[in-house]
């Protein structure tokens, strides 16, 4: 029976795997490239083919202390050791000390056929050579494809595919090919190597966005292997490539730890909700603009801080500067803690924005400080930015199954232009049926209102939810005073 | 002999295959009827001297390439179309 997800401790069944060092992507085939066996990373111009086999070169060496044959097509040796430089990554000190070397069949002599009977043998002599000659455990191949550009016999270039695929696995080295994917159909597919040339193949796409291009990759194949199937993103950036795989929401649930309870420190909101926010809970903070949903996030911080607890601030409506000068405002400090590795800040624009790489920015953010608490300021602000209403519920699914993992309460601000209006009852229906699709996945909602009373304009606080707790149903009216939330006494009508 | 006017040729085979017999006879014809002996020959294995192959940058067999006088020409089959191979040699002999 194959499962569909990876437990994290438990052993991965199938082929054994090596690590390929590159962020994310050895969790996102299920352990790491099949060893022993060779991938097609397929993708058109511009999808960093070139950066992913460098990578998995780079950190066989320095990390593995595997040994690695670049033999390259495209590109000459002399350019990819100028491009990987621009990721701090130096490959000339291991030319020298014999742990890599380059065979180079990039096109740079004009090469004129005299007839078709040649073969292309010598270059499987000289990738022999150069694996003996630095004992190379690790092979990378960057546009196997032109091959059959470059040459008019067909037969002979799959000939030599073959024999390469066959000559690879019986020395045993783990290879990493990439060959283009163009609109034509040129290349590998074309001539029918695909198959025989790899035993996984992995696809890069590079989609337009509003303002920028969205990289994504999937697993065509993985012979003999269990991984996470779908597509996911990944980035290349100035510190090389970060796949950011799907977390996992089916294997290994967590649940909230109701014994433990987080404070907003403010007596009677703790009090009514039961005694604080249960340790693993995701709860909803929902109300108009100006009722201060960005002080009780600030306030749900703060009170962390002061117990000793660090917390991740997601700053996605204001930017962090302001954040900091609000909180000024209210008297409190948010530059020490964030010193102090006590409080850390995650944001990102909101065009084109990359669900998954947020959430990997939170995750990474959590895991680097040790964080038990989270505030999102605000989800509506997701909802807005260019993600599709099915991204952000999978967003947050994914980012509660990780918080429940890890024992992380979250406190989410959402925007909702809901009044408390005449009636108690039109209160209650409008409200769910703006929340509907946030509610099912959200354990907590915490309402904060206005109405309009006379002359004035109240501020009214009610806790509609909280998934498993006892707490309070009534309605408090509260204010901020001199920055500071104080609630008062209960609404009367 | 005039330096300036040597011409050193290597020709890259692999193994004692047909092929590469048949490749090395027909040079040896083309040069001895057009370049009236006025030439280097090298002939490498590639089983032997993968070294060799990969400083240049060999990736078929058999290749001819012609080192001398620049530039440097390559040209890959069994070198039995003659006139295609003094052209591609771009070695214009009167």
């Amino acid at each position: 029976m194959k499962r569909k997800g990876i437990t994290q401790d438990g052993p991965v069944h199938g082929l054994p795997r090596i690590a390929t060092g590159i962020k994310g992507f050895d969790e996102f085939l299920g352990g790491g490239l099949p060893r022993g066996r060779a991938t097609l990373v397929s993708g058109s111009t511009g999808t960093g083919k070139t950066v992913f086999l460098s990578s998995f070169l780079y950190y066989g060496i320095k990390e593995q202390g595997e040994n690695g044959v670049f033999v390259t097509f495209e590109e000459t040796p002399a350019d990819i050791l100028l491009n990987v430089k621009g990721f701090g990554w130096e490959f000339e000190p291991l030319i020298q000390e014999s742990r890599l070397t380059f065979v180079d069949a990039s096109p740079t002599d004009e090469v004129v056929e005299a007839g078709v009977k040649y073969n292309l043998s010598p270059l499987l002599q000289r990738i022999g050579h150069a694996i003996k000659k630095v004992a190379a455990k690790r092979v990378v191949i960057d546009g196997l494809d032109g091959l059959f550009a470059r040459f008019s016999n067909k037969e002979v270039v799959r000939a030599t595919l073959y024999a390469l695929a066959m000559d690879l696995k019986s020395i045993g080295v783990t290879a990493l090919i990439s060959a283009e994917r163009s609109e034509a159909g040129a290349g590998l597919s074309r001539y029918g190597a695909m198959d025989f040339v790899s035993d996984g193949v992995i696809e890069l796409d590079l989609i337009s966005g509003q303002q920028q291009f969205i990289r994504t990759m999937s697993i065509r194949k993985l012979r003999g292997c269990e991984y996470r199937s779908g597509v996911v993103e990944y980035s290349i950036s100035h510190r090389g490539i970060e796949i950011y795989p799907k977390i996992d929401t089916e294997s290994l649930v967590a649940l909230t730890d109701f014994s433990v309870r987080r404070k907003f420190g403010i007596t009677q909101l703790d009090r009514m909700l039961g005694g604080g926010v249960p340790q693993g809970h995701v709860v909803l903070l929902s109300g108009n603009t100006g009722t201060g949903k960005t002080t009780f996030g600030m306030q749900f911080i703060v009170e962390g801080n002061r117990t000793g607890e660090k917390a991740v601030f997601v700053a996605l409506e204001e930017s962090i500067t302001q954040i900091k000068k609000t909180a000024v405002e209210h008297g409190w400090d948010f530059d020490k803690p964030e010193q102090e590795g006590k409080l850390s800040f995650v944001t990102t624009g909101l065009i084109d924005i990359s669900p998954d790489r947020l959430l990997y920015q939170i995750v990474n953010a959590v895991d680097r400080i040790g964080a038990t608490r989270l505030v999102v300021d605000s989800v509506s602000s997701l909802m807005s930015a260019t993600m599709s209403e099915e991204q952000v519920r999978q967003f947050l699914i994914q980012l509660s199954a990780f918080l429940k993992r890890k024992g992380v309460t979250c406190v989410m601000n959402y925007l909702c232009s809901a009044n408390f209006g005449a009636m108690k009852g039109q209160l209650l229906s409008n409200i769910m049926s703006n929340e509907m699709r946030l509610s099912s996945i959200t354990d907590g909602l915490i309402m904060l209102l206005y109405v309009e009373r006379g002359q004035s304009v109240r501020k009214l606080l009610n806790v509609l939810k909280l998934r498993g707790s006892v707490h309070s149903k009534e309605v408090f009216r509260y204010e901020i005073r001199k920055g500071k939330i104080v609630i008062q006494g209960k609404y009367e009508e | 002999m005039n330096q300036s006017r040597q011409i050193i040729l290597r020709l890259y085979i692999t193994g004692q295959t047909s092929t590469s017999r048949i490749a090395l006879a027909n040079l040896k014809k083309l040069i001895d009827e057009e370049l009236l002996g006025m030439y280097e020959l090298q002939v490498i294995d590639v089983l032997q001297n993968p070294q060799l192959a990969e400083e240049d940058k060999i990736l078929a067999t058999p290749t001819l390439i012609k080192v001398l006088p620049p530039p440097i020409r390559k040209i890959i089959g069994d070198l039995s179309d003659g006139e295609k191979v003094l052209l591609g040699l771009d070695l214009t002999v009167r």
